[in-house]
């Protein structure tokens, strides 16, 4: 991890300055080899396009353009869950008009519901919802694992009880891959052997790794449609860094188009959620998505970025908006409190999500927190309009990390963001403090 | 009359087409500046706290197909417990065109709104109305509205179209005729003290357009009450603009009574339960209708399939008047809702998702339903109204009447949570409203009480929802219904059987 920055420092021009590929030539091996592989900033696999656009020239942050079978999105990213096909009441269309490009399925739902024969007969999980952009889905297996307590995890594949009739049944990493092809979409994850980071055992964290890697390869071997559909590998390890890297070796040694860190959003401490990320990133090929799995807490996903990662997921923004919580640049505002009844501002000032922009502009709903807290927990309609906001929040903020990376004034885009969540310093989170402070960006320095 | 001085109203009303005399339906044009014109006959949404059930403003304004709605002052009045004081947010809205409810709402400013007393249908209150004052049925319980408050809040919300208070029961049986007397009576004083605050001599008329109830008891009871509305009509056309009718069949009797109320447009809050019971009311007279039967059927997971007039056919069976989408035979199924519909959720989405949504229990379901249902009532009054232009109105609703099975069917689908101001409890024997949803390791009810303390929990936390656990409640139910088997789930293609070892 310390070694990182330094690197990264030497050749993080190279996009917007050529001459920086030749300072670079002249300099050490390693490096040497390092610039090899950026020679170009695009890399291109069966059905997927990376192109690196900036770095940040302080901290590991990357701003991209992931090309995928449903249209380019730009990275980092941020993905509403629509769990089972939909986006908790918003149509297509409103999720469309918040900027999304790319949300994710789960297969674990679809597969229940409407099934796989379904699937087939209507042409995949895009034909079914109406949606014309990217769909990412993970594999099943993690909500198979903490849903089903019954769940008991083998070689062959997950084994669990039918929860009605008590029959033992099998989801193996095959399975998963035929549900994923028949789901059609852009992006799959791999069947994984998930353990919760803190899990104290350590020799079956190994065996977790080890077999995620050979599933892996069961996946590849199993995928139907890699000329239409890419499969991304994940990485295990548990808190466990050195398991990590092993576990980075070789699922890189694979080559998948895409690459994402699993496992965490657990219960681990937030210091050791950055170490395993930049230790991750750090091995981490540059032309390859970096995908790190169900996070979605704004300042999650501002370190995250600072640590490299490009790509994001949870269901949080969604859920919590039907307990009337709005996310705001200024925390999270509950709107069912008294506080609100009469406020007849905009959810949040200055955003520019339809529920929020002036109500002169194009597409402006006109709503206020007043309203919202009038209907929260009463109309469906009050959750709708959270939700519409609260997608636009975080593309925002990813969106603006972007524009942030490419104008190189990321650190600066960082403090900003933590000024607003937090405006006494004092409460700075420390995890966050320290993750920031390795890659180069101290909090405390104005 | 203007030799008064009195401006008229912003609203218009022009009756195109009046063939037949004594009721009969009609070709009408109502407008409002600023709004959409609303041909008649036809319908306005009908709202629950502000909003049409399950959709957005956004929505309201590009996919609804509704020029108008319905609100209800009891749904902007309930006082929480610990905030007994407070008075209700609603009267302080700021509003840059003087609009506080449209702009409380978010309701689009293209749409017509229509404040009354109560929702529609309207709970029944138990202890009933005062000679100054009626119950009213809020978020937190029953509550007195005085005559005097009521014309305070329309004069602060500035709706469009505001309907005086009626002394109603809101009960199925009819009253009683010393209670009918009385609901005369009351009705009268009440809307003499309307008349007088609202447009008095030494007021500043309001422009308010008047719509004034018309009460279900006969047309001899309150004769005297009509009496009065047709003279302070004669005498100040802008006093009142339109009735508020709450029973189709006094129609007739008025319009023989009273000329000068014949021209006024009429507002149904009969509540008709299908699209046979519209027809027969919209033959009487009835030019705008408020249809709770369109929510009603969207929560039931059925998409409405009449159209008017109804499709010709050699078969003698009666066509129903909307499909169930929850049903299996619609999984996979590309078709739209109904054929031929033009509305959002037909020309983007198909049978299949609408099915699969109704079956995960996701909102959209009742949302897509929700445009679809409105636009199969838009359409279905757009054809009556060409119809009615070109004289075959009569014909066509016979045959409709003919062709179509008499009641919307139920549904089997699941229906969204219902809230306590939808309903009143009728007491121990009640069915429950919802059938708790199927979940593996927690009941419904420890679910709801993790998630009511979360939100307390985020409450007391101020700024932050972050880690607080939600995502732990299993909201999304596990499996696809409580009698798959393992044979199901595979056939569905989730797992395989796994051999006994
Ligand atoms: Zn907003
Ligand atoms: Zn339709």
């Amino acid at each position: 991890m310390r070694a990182g920055p330094k690197l990264f420092h030497l050749c993080v021009h190279f996009v917007r300055d050529l001459s920086c590929l030749i300072f670079g030539l002249s300099s050490s091996l390693r490096r040497m080899s390092i610039v090899q592989r950026m020679a170009s900033n695009k890399a291109s696999s069966a059905a997927l396009t990376f192109e690196l656009v900036a770095k940040c020239s302080t901290t590991r942050a990357r701003a991209s353009i992931l090309t995928l079978p449903h249209g380019p999105v730009n990275l980092p990213i941020f993905m509403p869950v629509a769990t089972q096909a939909s986006l908790k009441g918003i149509t297509p269309e409103q999720l469309e008009a918040t900027g999304c490009r790319l949300c994710l399925n789960n297969t674990y739902h679809l597969g229940l519901k409407p099934g796989q024969e379904v699937l087939d007969a209507v042409g995949g999980a895009h034909k079914l919802q109406g949606w014309k952009h990217n769909l990412l889905t993970d594999s099943g297996g993690f909500q198979m694992v903490s849903l089903l307590k019954l769940a008991k995890v083998t070689e062959e594949g997950v084994r669990f009880l039918s929860p009605h009739d008590g029959s033992p049944m099998l989801l193996t990493p095959e399975h998963s891959m035929s549900l994923q092809n028949s789901i059609g979409s852009d992006i799959m994850m791999q069947l994984d052997d998930v353990l919760v980071t803190t899990h104290p055992d350590k020799a079956r964290m190994r065996e977790a790794m080890e077999r995620s890697v050979r599933w892996l390869d069961r996946c590849i071997k199993a995928h139907k449609n890699p000329d239409r559909q890419n499969l991304f590998c994940i990485i295990q390890g548990g808190l466990d860094l050195e398991m990590r890297r092993e576990c980075c070796r070789e699922m890189v040694a694979r080559d998948t188009p895409g690459i994402a860190i699993g496992g965490l959003s657990g219960g681990e401490a937030k210091d050791d959620f950055c170490n395993v990320v930049a230790t991750c990133t750090e091995l981490l090929p540059d032309l390859k998505p970096r995908y790190v799995m169900g996070i979605g807490y704004p300042e999650d996903l501002v370190v995250s970025v600072a640590l490299g990662a490009d790509m994001f997921d949870c269901v949080w923004p969604t859920r919590t908006a039907r307990f009337g919580n709005a996310i705001t640049k200024h925390g999270v505002l509950n709107m069912k409190k008294e506080q609100y009844a009469k406020d007849f501002g905009p959810i949040e000032d200055g955003c520019g999500c339809p529920c929020c922009r002036p109500i002169d502009q194009e597409g402006a709903i006109g709503v206020t927190r007043a309203f919202v807290h009038h209907n929260s927990a009463k109309e469906t309609v009050a959750a709708h309009l959270l939700t519409i906001h609260n997608v636009w929040y975080q593309l925002h903020l990813m969106g603006g990390a972007r524009d942030a990376i490419i104008a190189d004034k990321f650190p600066a885009f960082v403090k900003e963001f933590f000024n607003n969540l937090y405006p006494d310093r004092k409460s700075y989170p420390s995890w966050a403090v320290n993750a920031l402070k390795n890659v180069g960006i101290d909090l405390f320095e104005s | 009359m203007s030799s008064d001085g009195h401006e008229p109203t912003a609203m218009t009303f022009e009756l195109l087409k009046t063939a037949v005399k004594d009721g009969g339906a009609r070709l009408g044009r109502l407008a409002f500046p600023g709004r959409r014109t609303v041909d008649t006959p036809n319908f306005f949404g009908l709202t629950s706290r502000g909003v049409i059930p399950h959709v957005t403003p956004d929505n309201v304004e590009k996919h609804l197909l509704t020029n108008g709605t319905y609100m209800a002052l009891e749904d902007f009045i309930e006082r929480p417990q610990q905030y007994m004081t407070r008075s209700p947010p609603v009267y302080e809205t700021p509003s840059p065109n003087n609009k506080p409810l449209q702009s409380f709402t978010a309701m689009p400013s293209s749409i017509i709104t229509v404040l009354g007393s109560r929702r529609l249908p309207a709970v029944a209150a138990p202890m009933g109305n005062t000679n100054q004052s009626i119950s009213v049925f809020t978020s937190t319980g029953f509550q007195a509205i005085t005559t005097k408050q009521y014309i305070n809040a329309i004069q602060t919300l500035n709706p469009d179209i505001a309907i005086p208070l009626a002394d109603l029961t809101h009960k199925t049986s009819a009253p009683t005729s010393k209670r009918a007397l009385r609901m005369a009576e009351r009705t009268d004083d009440w809307i003499k003290e309307w008349f007088m605050e609202m447009y008095g001599r030494n007021k500043e008329p309001s422009k308010i357009a008047t719509f004034a109830p018309v009460l279900p008891i006969s047309y001899s009871i309150q004769w005297e009450y009509l009496e009065r509305l047709s003279e302070e009509h004669q005498s100040n056309p802008s006093v009142l603009s339109g009735l508020a009718v709450y029973d189709a069949d006094l129609i007739p009797d008025i319009s023989s009574s009273y000329q000068n109320l014949d021209t006024l447009p009429r507002l149904a809050l009969t509540t008709p339960s299908n699209p046979h019971q519209v027809l027969r009311q919209l033959s009487l007279g009835m030019d705008i209708f408020l249809l709770p039967f369109l929510s009603t059927a969207s929560d039931a997971g059925i998409a409405l399939s009449f159209t008017f007039p109804p499709p010709s056919s050699e078969s003698s069976e009666l066509l129903p008047l909307g499909i169930d989408m929850s049903s299996p035979e619609h999984a996979i199924s590309l078709q739209p809702l109904t054929e031929s519909c033009t509305c959002y959720a037909c020309t983007t989405h198909h049978r299949a998702f609408v099915q699969h949504l109704l079956c995960a229990r996701e909102m959209l379901g009742w949302t897509l339903l929700q445009i679809h249902n409105h636009a199969v009532l838009a359409s279905f009054f757009a054809s009556i109204r060409e119809a009615l232009a070109d004289g075959t109105f009569e014909e066509k609703a016979r045959q409709f009447a003919l062709r179509y099975e008499p009641e919307i069917p139920q549904g089997l689908g699941e229906r969204p949570r219902a809230r306590g101001y939808h309903f009143k409890s009728e007491g121990p024997g009640e069915q429950k409203r919802n059938r708790p949803a199927w979940s593996k390791f927690e009941d419904e009810k420890k679910i709801e009480d993790k998630v009511a303390d979360l939100s307390i929990a985020d409450e007391q936390n101020g700024t932050s929802g972050l880690g607080s656990g939600v995502d732990s409640v299993a909201e999304t139910p596990l499996v696809p219904d409580e009698n798959a088997d393992a044979k199901d789930l595979e056939e569905m293609g989730f797992a395989e059987k796994a051999e006994n070892k």
